[in-house]
Parts: structure tokens; C-alpha cells; sequence
């Protein structure tokens, strides 16, 4: 394998090509596109947060010249919003427009006017009845026997399911001899944890423009993930044939899991598009976002045990996630916090139980790591409670026990098992502790006065793509076109979406890399599910090593053609010719080494292909991952907590990657650093509380109320160090892995740790409040 | 009501209503799509652009209050095919990822740069202290309004 100081291209800081269109505002968000003659949509959303409309009145709406909705007026069919997983993987329970919501903000009506602000007077001027009935808000309540069952039938595989005790689905594990390895077992440690519920405040609100076509069909620009599953979806929905349903790539205004699943806002535009025959606008406004999605919060029952000398052994988990109204993904979750679970740490006993359970609340989704920080936050700091118990240092702890190179690793879950190819796991480690002088830090218990200081650390991971060995219940598989133009350049075409981290650049420049081409040259063309091929969705950090893949694979067939070309042009032997950039002429360059005369430029070859009828150079394909290689991240974490007040301050953070080769480095420290602020403020800021009188929102849908960090809250520059190790995963491309959920993960368990160190108190709910704080200290120390 | 504004420099004239917000002029009148909602109530910054050279929020402003100003829009910056320092700074830092709060932060940048040529870091963080970006931690987006300060001395 070539070193990667020896790249052209890849691992270089460059201009991102989506870039001058973002910092002079014209890219175009779904939210910034119109069309001639649209109309505006607004929805009625239940009041309650579980009832059964009994009817919609649309007389005064529609005296007001708008256009109306109703439940009655769209397809009576279950869906699921998310096609990732396999069909005996996927649960339906979602109803176009609702006949009994289940969550305040479940839309039951929809209208459409000329102005935004004649749609808000129709929307107003609907009327339901309702027949309210009792909702649960908490998982233990709704799953109690005798609780009034919300769904009464749900889908699988085109089989009826009948949820009772309101339990969505669950999952059993079990790996080797428990029992036998409980009594091997020093000390063990039990615990119960309690995650928040967070929402994720993509700073654009979830938007969609769809267009009537004068064939039947219909055009569709929505925020999305995945423009592919979009047009699956609304096929199975509205039956329209599939090449009359075209979806767009539109720029995300960020995102983080919150679009994987099509929109709930994007049958109900397309239903009323249908009907008016006109185009139609749906924008949120940030109110309704936030009741739309957030992230699953989950409770731990967990053990764990070790032998005297340090070696872990075997542990439980007992997993209960509350998924709110209706399923996402909550089945292929339960599968994933079990490979969440075990994938950091070797046990060779384990034994799972998990179940999610409905309640009236907001349906979760996933939210960058898929439930692995909350998994993560339990896994860090209850070793580092373990640790303390058996007397070892917390890292050295982990040195011992972590899971390494030629391992196996369950990353996903039970059906996405691999072996680990790459691991800098030790070195960022080491190089950590190094330099924030692990060893040396204070004891926990050991400061009195107002302000006490905490050094902790983390480990995390997350699996690069679903991709695996053999297919599991997961689909990953993504695909490129690329073919030559007559300058020389060559476009790139993939439906992969680029959340923003760069991935696209990426792209380019393993393009670029492969085929000797200066950057420039590759154009990345932005289509339409009719133009590319299929790529499942961005999420899982797959974009680079999945979609990247292949790119890589599909560039690879491309040079083939050049060299064929190129030979017959030379009259030289294909296999002989060696491939350059040029960047004095803005080419690639194919020539037989040693031999004067003898090379041509991609623009010769495209010309003389073309003037002689070869044809154009291009290629089309698919590619599957045979892996889902874990992208390592560790954590130093120092705080600052104000005993009198309880707040936490962020003074600095130490933070090492393996994420194999960087490709784009600012991007993916970048994404550390963002990776970083949303931990931090998982860890003590963000939590959805629910009213029990209501079923609303406490924050009432209002940012005000829910606060995410702001410039000043992290640390100055100076206190803020990312390294990256120096590994190659051997299946990706050029040796890369992932980045945008392992910047995440580890991060809560590391606050955790470092505030324990700092007071010599743990706490086994978040998030790490002031008030909650606050109360433990004067819990543990009086007034 | 008849309203005139210099809009990045070119006065033009505008009938609105007496509650029509200044971001909704903006975005839907004036179809300058790169002043962002994001949340209506001044909490996110997405909406900043300049009045008179302050920065303020268009989501918080009637378009009446802007009669007879001048405001500064993203789309104002570059001249030309040239960038502004700022925007070609905040790409040289890697400060742009999805870019949602980037015109937001980018018009706050130019508003404090103009005023404090040569703003420390504590300065810095505390004049784009109402912005929100989710996606980059703002190091790079500090990083830029550095590296700006030094290019738009050049
Ligand atoms: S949209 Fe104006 S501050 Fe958020
Ligand atoms: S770059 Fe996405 S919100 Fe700032």
C-alpha cells in the first residue's frame, strides 16, 4: 500500500466545492426553494397526546379559499418511515395523517393556500372533535399490565402485530457460560442508569417542496438523508410508478439522524400536491420541529464483573428505551445497543435483555450514534466505578481490556459481526494520559472549597457504515457513475448525501487520487433518484467509507478504460502505462515511462474517442462494504465545578482519533470539535421534559428553553488539542475509516468521569444539571 | 405601506404590510434566500444581517423599521467573482460544514470586524455569543474571524 505521505490528493486541506455557494448564501436549502404558482401548507396538529378525532370540520377553511386535507382523503395504509432495515426488520405503525394521535404535534389535517399567512387563517379556522383518551408518558407506566394499549395492530413483513402491554418489539442475547463466569468474578458492580431525552436542534427546521408533473408524476426537494429511500417510500405509499417519482438532492442545513427516516411532513405534501395539482410548499416552523423528533431515551439495569487482577469477565444489561408514539428504528436499535455494549470491552460471558416500549411522547429517532453515547456514557463510567472497586487505575484498565486489532467486533449488533483490521486504540490512549499527566491528576474526595477541578477520560468508537461480511437485516450497499468529459474532467455522480462534514470532498478526492486527476477536475454533479444509482442513506459514518468505497471501485474501472484507450493511442502496451497528474497543464496524464513522446492527456484521449467513435469513458456500479470497521476516539476531559451553584465549566479537552487515513484533516477535526459541543451538551444541558397534565412540551417548543452551547461556553482555542494516530484500515478506501459519530460518543461518560473526579460523586442520570449537581452535593456534604 | 431600503447597496422601494418581518422582505420579497429562519425568536442568529452597519435580527425587526436604512445581506459581500476576506476565510478554516449558520455568522464577523479591527479571542466569542451553529463546535468558525481580522488588513 502506498504510504500516505506519497498522496497527491488525499489528506490535503483544500477548498470545499460546495463551499462558495455556502459562504455568499446561494446554496439552496429545501427551505429556500419556491416554485411559480405554489402553495403553502400548514398542519393541524392534535392537541392531545392520545385521542381519536371524530371529525375534522373544513367548511370555514375552505370558505377562506384554501384547500383542506383530511385523514379520510389519503392512503389507509401502515407505513414506516424508515427502509434502512430489512422488511422482517421493519415495524409499520405510522398512518399518513393520524386517526389517533398519539403525540402532541401528530398531524391530523393539512391545508394549503396562495400565502403562508392565508394557510395560517385555514389552519386556524379547523375544527376537530376528539375523544380523549389516556396517555402514558413514562415506559414503566405505559408497559404496566391493565395500561390502555395505543397501538392496535402494527405491520410486519405484511403480518399484523398486536403490540399488548404496549411493547414495540424486543431482543434476547446471550454468549457463552453467564453463570460460570459470575463466579469468577472479585467484584462486580449493578447499577441503573437514566439518559435524556435530547432533541436535535438541526438548524434547519424540516422542509419539503413538491411538484405535480403534467404526466402523473411528481418532483420532490425535501430534507433528506437518503433521496432513494424517499422515492421507495412514497411508491409503496401512492403506487405511482417509480420512474414518475423524482427526488432531488437538496443541501442539508444539518441533520444528524433526524432525517434517516422520510420525513413525516413529505406522503402528507405529496397527498395535497395530488390533490390541488399544484406545487406545494411545507416548511416547519421551529416549534413544530421540535416536536417532531428527538433522540430515544433508555434506562440501563447493568452489571458488570471482573477478576481481582484487573481482567473483566462478564456482564448484563437490562435495556428498556421508551420510543415515544411510533417506530422509527426502534428494533434495529435494540440490536445496536447490544453491539454498542460489547464492542469496547472484551467479556466472555454476556447476556441481553432489551425491550422498547410506547409512550405518548415524541417519536425517537436516531440522533448522531444511534443510542451509542448514551450506551457509551453507562459503559465509561461504569468501568471507571469497577476500576475503583478492584483498586486499578481506570486507564490501565481499559489498556487491559479493550477490544484490539484481529478481534471480533460486533459494531451494529449481533448480524453486522467483523473482525477489527485497524485499531490505534493504545496510542491515543498514551498519547493522552501524556498530555494532560494522567497519572498525576487529582484524587477524587481530596478538594474542599468552592471550586473543585476534575480530569476525566473516555473511550468510544462507532462502526464505520452497516457493512459486514454477510448480509444481515441491515441494507448497505452504495454506487457511483463517473465518466470522462472532453476537457479531461470527469464528472462524479452519487446519490450519497454530504451532511455538511465534506464527505462529497472526500469523495472527489479519492476520485482524483485514483485517477491522477488535479482536484479541479472533478466535478461533483448533484442528481436526482433518476440519474444515480442506489445509495442507501449517510448515517452509520458511512459516507466516506461506504460511499467513498465506491467511488474508489467505480474510479477503478474508469482508469481501466483510459489505459485501454491510452494504449491504442500510444500503440504501447496497457499494462506497461504509468498514470500522473499534471498540474501545469490541468490534466492527468497517461504515458509509457522511460519512452519520450509517448504519453497523452485524459482531454487526447476524450477528444480522439470522440472524433474516432470509441464512445464515452465511463463506468456505473455498486458496492458493498464486506466490514463496518470501528473509527476509535478517546476523551480527556478537565471541569470546573462551582459547589455553590453546581455548574460545570469546560476548561479543556484533549481529544485523539483513529479514524485510519484523513482524508480531509480540518473537516475531520471539524467534526471533532462538533462532536465535542454536542456531548458537552448532552452531558449538562439538553432534556425534553414532558408536561403530564398536557402531554406537551415543558419548553413549550421554545429554543429559549432549551439550550444548546453558545461560542462562549467552550473551551478558548488553546484549550482544545486534537491529534489524529497514524493507522490504515486495509478495506477502506486509501485506508480510511469513519469520523462524525465516534467525535461524539465518548463524550458524556468523559463529563461524567471528570465530575466524579472533581466531587467524588456519581451520578446515574442525565443530564448532569445544575440543579441535579447541586442537590447531591448538598446531599453528600449538608448545607 | 411604501417602504424604501437601500438593499446591499441599491435603494429600492417595497409595499408591505405593517407586520410583515424584515427576515420575511428578505427572503421572500427580496428572494435573498441566504438570510436563514431558524428559529423566529432570536435565539439561533441565522437570521443576522446588517442595518446601517449593526449587526441585528431580521426575525426580531418589522420591515417598516427599515424604511429608510440600509441593510447588508450575505449576498452583498463578494464583489464579483472575488470573495470577501471573511468568506474566504471562513472556507480556508474549514468553518463552513453545513453551512445553514454560516451567512448568520459571517454577517455578525463583518459587523464586529468593522468596528474592532483587531478583537482578542474572548472578544470574538463574546460578540458572536447569539449565534448557534450545531455542526462545528465554533473552533473553526473563531479560527476564522481570526484569520480574517489578519486578511482584511492585507
Ligand atoms: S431566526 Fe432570527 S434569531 Fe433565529
Ligand atoms: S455549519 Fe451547520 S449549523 Fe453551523
Amino acid at each position: 500500500m502506498t504510504r500516505k505521505s506519497d498522496y497527491v490528493t488525499v489528506g490535503k486541506d483544500t477548498q470545499r466545492k460546495d463551499g462558495v455557494a455556502k459562504v455568499t448564501g446561494s446554496e439552496k436549502f429545501a427551505s429556500d426553494l419556491s416554485l411559480p404558482g405554489m402553495l403553502h401548507m400548514r398542519l393541524l396538529k392534535s392537541s392531545f397526546p392520545h385521542a381519536k378525532v371524530l371529525k375534522v370540520h373544513t367548511r370555514e377553511a375552505e370558505k377562506l379559499g384554501a384547500y383542506t386535507l383530511t385523514p379520510e382523503e389519503v392512503p389507509d395504509i401502515k407505513y414506516c418511515p424508515r427502509l434502512v432495515s430489512t422488511p422482517e426488520a421493519t415495524y409499520k405503525d405510522w398512518r399518513i395523517l393520524a386517526k389517533k394521535p398519539l403525540y402532541v404535534g401528530e398531524p391530523i389535517a393539512a391545508v394549503a393556500a396562495d400565502t403562508e399567512e392565508e394557510a395560517q387563517l385555514a389552519v386556524e379556522a379547523l375544527k376537530v372533535d376528539y375523544e380523549q383518551l389516556p396517555a402514558y408518558f413514562d415506559a414503566e407506566e405505559s408497559r404496566k399490565p391493565g395500561a390502555t394499549q395505543l397501538h392496535d395492530a402494527i405491520e410486519l413483513k405484511g403480518t399484523i402485530i398486536n403490540p399488548e402491554r404496549n411493547i414495540a418489539c424486543t431482543l434476547d442475547l446471550q454468549e457463552g457460560d453467564t453463570d460460570a463466569a459470575w463466579k469468577e468474578c472479585d467484584e462486580v458492580v449493578e447499577r441503573t442508569y437514566r439518559t435524556n431525552r435530547r432533541y436535535h436542534l438541526q438548524l434547519e427546521t424540516k422542509s419539503v417542496l413538491v411538484k405535480p408533473e403534467i404526466d402523473g408524476g411528481i418532483s420532490v426537494w425535501s430534507t433528506t438523508q437518503s433521496i432513494h429511500n424517499t422515492r421507495l417510500l412514497l411508491h409503496e405509499i401512492f403506487g405511482l410508478p417509480m420512474g414518475k417519482i423524482r427526488v432531488y438532492k437538496t443541501p442539508l442545513g444539518s441533520s444528524f439522524g433526524s432525517s434517516i427516516q422520510v420525513n413525516t411532513i413529505v406522503p402528507i405534501a405529496v397527498a395535497m400536491a395530488l390533490k390541488t395539482r399544484k406545487p406545494v410548499k411545507l416548511t416547519m416552523t421551529r416549534e413544530e420541529d421540535i416536536r417532531d423528533h428527538v433522540s430515544y431515551n433508555m434506562i440501563f439495569k447493568v452489571k458488570l464483573g471482573a477478576k481481582k487482577d484487573g481482567t473483566l469477565v462478564v456482564g448484563h444489561l437490562d435495556a428498556v428505551l421508551d420510543l415515544g408514539s411510533h417506530q422509527i428504528q426502534a428494533y434495529a436499535l435494540l440490536g445496536c445497543m447490544a453491539g454498542w455494549w460489547v464492542s469496547l470491552y472484551r467479556l466472555k460471558a454476556k447476556s441481553y435483555k432489551s425491550v422498547a416500549v410506547y409512550t405518548n411522547k415524541t417519536p425517537s429517532c436516531a440522533f448522531r450514534g444511534y443510542g451509542n453515547p448514551q450506551v457509551s456514557w453507562m459503559v465509561e463510567t461504569i468501568m471507571d466505578e469497577l476500576a475503583e472497586k478492584i483498586g486499578i487505575d481506570p486507564l490501565d484498565f481499559r489498556l487491559k481490556n479493550y477490544i484490539g486489532e484481529g478481534e471480533i467486533f460486533w459494531g451494529q449488533g449481533p448480524t453486522v459481526k467483523s473482525v477489527i483490521r485497524s485499531s490505534g486504540v493504545e496510542e491515543i490512549l498514551k498519547r493522552g494520559a501524556k498530555i494532560v499527566d494522567w497519572y498525576n491528576r487529582p484524587r477524587a474526595g481530596n478538594q474542599t472549597g468552592r471550586y473543585r477541578k476534575g480530569l476525566g477520560m473516555g473511550r468510544g468508537f462507532h462502526t464505520s457504515s452497516a457493512g459486514a461480511p454477510v448480509p444481515g437485516t441491515v441494507v448497505d450497499f452504495s454506487g457511483a457513475i463517473i465518466k470522462l468529459n472532453e476537457d479531461g474532467t470527469v464528472d462524479y455522480i452519487t446519490a450519497l448525501m454530504d451532511h455538511g462534514g465534506g464527505t462529497l470532498e472526500a469523495h472527489a478526492k479519492i476520485i482524483a487520487e485514483e485517477l491522477c486527476l488535479p482536484l479541479d477536475n472533478v466535478n461533483v454533479i448533484s442528481a436526482d433518484t433518476s440519474t444515480t444509482v442506489y445509495d442507501v442513506c449517510t448515517h452509520a459514518s458511512r459516507g466516506i467509507y461506504s460511499g467513498g468505497g465506491a467511488a474508489l471501485k467505480v474510479a477503478k474501472q474508469v482508469k481501466e478504460k483510459l489505459r485501454t484507450f491510452a494504449a491504442r493511442m500510444l500503440d504501447a502496451e496497457a499494462s506497461a502505462l504509468s498514470f500522473r497528474v499534471d498540474n501545469d497543464r490541468k490534466q492527468g496524464v497517461i504515458y509509457a515511462e522511460g519512452i519520450k513522446g509517448r504519453e497523452v492527456t485524459f482531454k487526447e484521449i476524450a477528444y480522439n474517442a470522440r472524433h474516432k467513435n470509441w464512445g464515452t469513458i465511463a463506468a456505473v456500479d455498486s458496492y458493498r462494504q464486506p466490514a463496518c470497521p470501528p473509527h476509535f476516539t478517546g476523551y480527556f476531559i478537565e471541569v470546573t465545578v462551582d459547589t455553590w451553584t453546581g455548574k460545570v465549566k469546560l476548561d479543556s479537552v484533549v481529544a485523539g482519533a483513529d479514524i485510519g487515513t484523513v482524508i480531509n484533516p480540518k473537516l475531520a477535526a471539524g467534526q471533532v470539535h462538533g462532536g465535542l459541543a454536542q456531548g458537552w451538551s448532552m452531558a449538562v444541558m439538553e432534556d425534553m421534559s414532558y408536561d403530564a397534565k398536557t402531554g406537551d412540551l415543558i419548553n413549550n417548543g421554545n429554543l429559549t428553553d432549551y439550550k444548546i452551547p453558545y461560542p462562549r461556553d467552550m473551551p478558548d482555542l488553546e484549550d482544545f488539542e486534537v491529534f489524529f494516530v497514524e493507522t490504515v484500515e486495509p478495506t477502506g478506501p486509501f485506508g480510511a475509516k469513519g469520523i462524525g459519530e465516534g467525535a461524539l460518543n465518548p463524550v458524556a461518560g468523559t463529563v461524567a468521569n471528570a465530575i466524579q473526579n472533581a466531587l467524588d460523586i456519581r451520578f446515574y442520570e442525565l443530564p448532569l444539571s445544575k440543579e441535579r449537581i447541586l442537590r447531591a452535593i448538598m446531599e453528600k456534604e449538608g448545607q | 405601506m411604501k417602504i424604501t431600503i437601500n438593499v446591499n447597496g441599491k435603494q429600492q422601494r417595497f409595499d408591505v404590510e405593517p407586520n410583515t418581518l424584515l427576515l420575511n422582505l428578505i427572503r421572500d420579497e427580496m428572494s435573498l434566500t441566504g438570510t436563514k429562519y431558524g428559529c423566529g425568536i432570536g435565539e439561533c442568529g441565522a437570521c443576522t444581517v446588517l442595518l446601517d452597519g449593526d449587526a441585528v435580527l431580521a426575525c426580531m425587526m418589522l420591515a417598516v423599521d427599515a424604511d429608510g436604512h440600509r441593510v447588508d445581506t450575505v449576498e452583498g459581500l463578494s464583489d464579483g467573482n472575488k470573495l470577501h476576506p471573511i468568506q474566504q476565510a471562513y472556507l480556508d478554516e474549514g468553518a463552513v460544514q453545513c453551512g445553514f449558520c454560516t451567512p448568520g455568522f459571517i454577517m455578525s464577523t463583518k459587523a464586529l470586524l468593522d468596528k474592532n479591527p483587531n478583537p482578542n479571542e474572548a472578544e470574538i466569542r463574546e460578540y458572536l455569543n447569539g449565534n448557534i451553529c450545531r455542526c462545528t463546535g465554533y473552533v473553526n468558525i473563531v479560527k476564522a474571524v481570526q484569520c480574517a481580522a489578519v486578511k482584511m488588513k492585507e
